[in-house]
């Protein structure tokens, strides 16, 4: 890490340079270059074939220059992006992308780093890209968040302008996320609610697979395009599949073996988690595919459920507890009012029957039986 | 499309649970609340309790008797599919189980997701062989009402959109589950304003003639 | 002789409603809400299985009064907003209750909710006579109950006459307001008029066995055509009279002879249509037979003849004396043969409920009688026994018309004809 921060910044001159040529000149062999390019191949369910295609754009490219904004968030996905395996960020950020400007990481603060931001986007006008992590507060004009006398509105504006491109990393960004969670005390959105005419990525998750967030910087940077997205602007290849159809505890959930409790027999045998509310069938991401940690496990794995934490919204969906088949608004004081109404209604509506019912008879009364002599004989 | 499942399991089933218990204690109680007819000619001497009479009754009309039984088989044994498999998919699945351990605060062991899967499937048949029946037969056609087709399609409706969600075909999870439980929810509002209501006043009807064949000392 | 209730006219469907409104009290409102269309009960319906006609099915003919109580109980009708019965709804059902449907309750039996369809029934016959929609025969039968007391116009010198007649012919005594009696015999005019026989045949058995029995003229009809024409007015009359003779003559019992609505109207309704209990224990003849046959005061010689038993629908299904019938037989009839289908689950002579006093459906009992006579073949005997004068005139009727080879009986008068008597 020493060493990550010491070169953090790529100096100016280079960016004259191709990425092949300064990969070269630093002793990065071409056989590395296809290494890292058949991961993001594989990473992106590419075909074989375009590995060779990314290594040869990567290393025609110029390396990329990308301003990492940080907004109301919690640095998750930075801590999250440092611990990326396959891409690592090491790799990205020492061989293909030019970080110019990221809070958390850079070692200028201040003015500098401001001008680092202004630098970078004075030299890389219209093709820079723009990593936002954190949702941006609309209220009262946004003076919730502020860094350098700028709210993030502003600075997310601005910087927009001249992007190519803007990634929105993690749930903040990509969809308000917890900031925004009920009652949402400063208006925070996502970025696409506010900038509509770049194209955005969402890479929400919270916070996002490492291998996701540096996966969809690496296609961006090396394909020069947008990844194919799916309807809420995920890329399809990491958030097109449904955490339960890939867990490996589905078998558990068709046998109706569930866990009931944390530490109950169910728990121990690593059973379905359902019971206690796994949003796994509704929940589109990649952790029980790529998983964490470089493999090693994923929340369900680990014995909770998912929380869904790369859908919208996932924060104000009842009880992460609270299985999905069950309602999410407390029944109880409802169920009490509709019985006590019910009660009530049936109570009047018998008492107006018997009212029509006594009026009725007292109008028609049923006279007393004629007391005939009877017996006469048929004249 | 997340959006669908979040008003499915919040405001439209809360509205409609409302709606269920409201109608279902409103006819009830309502019936229990009709004035009483004047009886005072006197039971047959030596008949069993009231009581006993009653919940043998509900018990004795399980099955038909065997002059009835040659003629109705197939209403006999369709409906009895479909109403064990309404409730093995009802009363037999975990999700299903975890919705009424929410609402009633206590839960019971789930049946395997596969095996209430078959009977869903044998339910969904014998629902629509049942409304194919009604459609066909001569007298199920004449006694037929709106009413009859309503219930039967609104209980298809839940045992095939919970097939579609269990089998995750045809549209997303989210998206199916939503829709189910709206079917569910839909279900739950008519059910107390039609002949759906039998499911509680079976026990009623059942009860009062057992009772009162008892009275008579009519052994059947 | 004066009539305080005339007979509805001119018709009004409001009539209807009303009247379905007071009824649908605690012992109808349940089956009311409950019925699932389900069509089982077709099948167990005689009329249904010889017509196959749906609309014949038990359920159909509860449709005017579940819509009246429907509408009744719908909040949006106390804001007059939905419509009441339609005269042509009510004139369709008025077939289908009078003439369509003897009240058997054999529906019930098959039905899945357990339905009292029969009972529904007679509420819908006192409505849509309320509201002047009924068979004119049907209901001359019940009008000369006010005027001569009886349907067949079998007035107290008439019963005098008969009564006398048949004490000679069959050689004993019938005690008329006999003071000091403790059993009240009653008659039906059925058998008073066409079956004079089976009268005899009860009063000598209940001679033989030393019971202290009379006959008031006060009230002797045990029929009750009020109640199968849906003139609940009528209907009390004819129960008060057999009431008030029998608390006037202060007898413990009183026994309703060989006719099947008579004994489920006095024996199940006697003291609800009276409003009060009835001083007296009601009696069907089987069950009073029966007590006697225990109590050891009937010895009868065993017979070889091989016969079957028709159950009437009201003192068996409806009633809950058909084992009392089984236990005449008991030792009694040594050759005596169920039918397959028998008991609480026997097939209605088709004549019930007034049916047989009703011209139209003539054809009709003539068929459903086919049902009958086909049960009785398959017994292997070729003679049935009933006790219910009702039946055995429907049944006559169609044997006459059919030709048929059988024979039918009355059980009383074969238990008399083979009397032990000291």
């Amino acid at each position: 890490m020493a060493k990550l921060f010491k070169n953090m910044f790529a100096t100016s001159e280079s960016t004259a340079l191709t990425l092949g040529e300064e990969l070269a000149q630093k002793g990065v062999s071409r056989r590395q270059i296809l290494k890292f390019s058949s991961y993001v191949a594989a990473l992106m369910a590419l075909p074989a074939s375009y590995s060779t295609a990314i290594a040869e754009s990567l290393s025609k490219a110029k390396r990329q220059s990308v301003i990492w904004l940080s907004f109301q968030e919690c640095t998750g996905c930075t801590e999250s992006i440092t611990r990326s395996f396959s891409p690592s960020l090491e790799d990205l950020i020492f061989d293909f992308i030019s970080l110019d400007y990221s809070e958390a990481l850079m070692n200028v603060s201040g003015e500098a780093a401001e001008a680092a931001r202004k630098q970078a986007m004075e030299e890389n006008k219209g093709k820079y890209v723009v990593v936002v992590e954190g949702s941006i507060p609309l209220d009262k004009d946004g003076i919730y968040s502020a860094s350098g006398g700028h709210t993030n509105l502003d600075v997310l504006k601005e910087v927009a302008k001249d992007a190519m491109a803007i990634i929105s990393m993690g749930t903040c960004a990509s969809f308000g996320g917890i900031p925004a969670a009920f009652p949402n005390p400063t208006g925070a959105v996502g970025v696409h609610e506010i900038i509509k005419d770049k194209p955005i990525i969402n890479v929400p998750g919270c916070p996002p697979i490492p291998e996701v967030m540096t996966g969809t910087i690496a296609f961006l940077l090396s394909l020069g395009k947008i990844p194919e997205l799916d309807h809420l602007g995920r890329p399809k290849a990491f958030y097109g599949d449904n955490i339960h159809d890939r867990c490996y505890r589905r078998p558990f959930y068709e046998r109706g073996e569930f866990a009931n409790s944390f530490d109950d027999e169910g728990a121990r045998k690593g059973y379905c988690l359902f019971n206690l509310g796994c949003k796994g069938p509704v929940t589109y991401n990649a952790c029980a595919t790529i998983k964490w940690n470089g493999g090693v496990s994923f929340p369900i794995q680990s014995g909770h459920g998912c929380l869904g934490c790369s859908e919208p919204g996932f924060w104000d969906k009842g009880s992460f507890y609270s299985p999905l088949s069950t309602p999410t608004s407390g029944l109880g004081k409802a169920a009490l009012g509709a019985a006590a109404v019910g009660t009530a209604g049936a109570v009047v509506a018998s008492l107006v029957q018997r009212k029509r019912r006594e009026d009725i008879l007292k109008a028609a009364a049923v006279p007393k039986p004629a007391e005939t002599k009877m017996g006469a004989d048929d004249e | 499309m997340s959006d669908l499942l979040d008003f499915a399991r919040g405001p439209a089933l809360q509205v409609s649970v409302m709606i269920f218990i409201f109608g279902v204690l409103y006819r009830l109680i309502s019936l229990f609340l009709t004035p009483k007819n004047f009886i005072a000619s006197p039971a047959r001497e030596n008949v069993k309790g009231a009581f006993g009479a009653g919940v043998g009754e509900i018990m004795r009309r399980m099955v038909p008797d065997k002059e009835y039984l040659r003629k109705e088989m197939f209403a006999f044994l369709n409906g009895w599919a479909f109403h064990i498999g309404l409730a093995i998919t009802v009363f037999g699945l975990a999700g299903h189980i975890m919705f009424f351990k929410k609402i009633l605060g206590f839960g019971w062991w789930n049946l395997p997701s596969n095996f209430v899967m078959l009977a869903g499937v044998i339910t969904l048949f014998s629902l629509v062989a049942s409304l194919a029946h009604r459609l066909t037969d001569p007298v199920l056609h004449k006694l037929s009402t709106l009413d009859d087709y309503l219930s039967g399609g609104l209980t298809v409706l839940p045992v095939a959109t919970g097939l579609l969600a269990t089998m995750h075909l045809g549209l997303r999870y989210e998206t199916l589950i939503a829709i189910h439980i709206l079917s569910v929810c839909i279900f739950l509002i008519y059910f107390p304003f039609g002949k759906l209501m039998h499911a509680f006043l079976v026990f009623v009807t059942r009860a009062k003639t057992g009772v009162e064949m008892a009275r008579k000392g009519v052994k059947l | 002789m004066e009539n305080n209730n005339p007979t509805p006219k001119p018709k009004d469907a409001n009539k209807a409603v009303e009247k379905f409104l007071v009824s649908s009290a605690s012992q109808l409102a349940p089956y009311l809400e409950a019925c699932i269309h389900c069509g089982q009960c077709a099948h167990a319906c005689h009329f249904y299985e010889v017509t196959q006609d749906p609309k014949y099915t038990p359920a159909y003919k509860l449709f005017p009064m579940i819509k009246a109580y429907r509408r009744s109980k719908n909040p949006l009708n106390w804001l007059g907003m939905i419509p009441t019965l339609e005269e042509d709804e009510i004139a369709e059902w008025q077939d289908l209750v009078f003439n369509g449907c003897t009240m058997c309750g054999r529906c019930t039996n098959v039905c899945p909710m357990g339905i009292d369809v029969a009972q529904i029934v007679g509420a819908t016959r006192q409505a849509l006579t309320a509201a002047g929609y009924y068979p004119e025969d049907l209901m001359a039968a019940a009008e000369n109950v006010v005027q001569h007391g009886s349907p067949l116009k079998v007035s107290t010198s008439v019963l005098e006459d008969r009564l006398e007649w048949i004490a000679d012919e069959s050689e004993t005594d019938i005690p008329l307001d006999k003071k000091g009696a403790e059993v009240m015999f009653t008659i039906s005019s059925i058998e008073l008029m066409k079956y004079p026989d089976s009268v005899g045949a009860m009063a000598k058995m209940l001679n033989a066995a030393g019971v202290n029995w009379t006959i008031s003229t006060k009230g002797y009809e045990s029929t009750n055509f009020g109640y199968l024409a849906g003139r609940p007015d009528i209907a009390k009359l004819g129960t008060s009279r057999l009431v008030n003779a029998a608390e006037e003559l202060g007898v413990k019992e009183l026994i309703i002879p060989e006719c099947g609505h008579a004994y489920s109207v006095l024996r199940w309704n006697g003291a609800n249509i009276m409003g009060r209990p009835l001083g007296f224990k009601v009696y069907h003849i089987t069950e009073y037979l029966a007590k006697l046959k225990r109590e050891g005061k009937l010895k009868f010689k065993s017979i070889e003849t091989a016969f079957t038993y028709h159950d009437p629908c009201q003192i068996s299904r409806r009633g809950g004396a058909a084992d009392d019938a089984r236990y005449l037989l008991e030792g009694f009839a040594p050759n005596f043969v169920e039918m397959k289908v028998t008991g609480n689950q026997n097939w209605c002579c088709g004549g019930g409920g007034g049916v047989q006093a009703m011209n139209k459906y003539r054809d009709m009992r003539i068929n459903v009688f086919k049902i009958k006579a086909k049960q009785v073949e398959e017994t292997g005997t070729n003679t049935m026994i009933s006790a219910c004068a009702n039946c055995r005139l429907t049944m006559d009727e169609s044997i006459a018309e059919l030709k048929w080879g059988g024979k039918l009986d009355s059980l009383v008068e074969i238990l008399a004809d083979n009397l032990i008597e000291d």
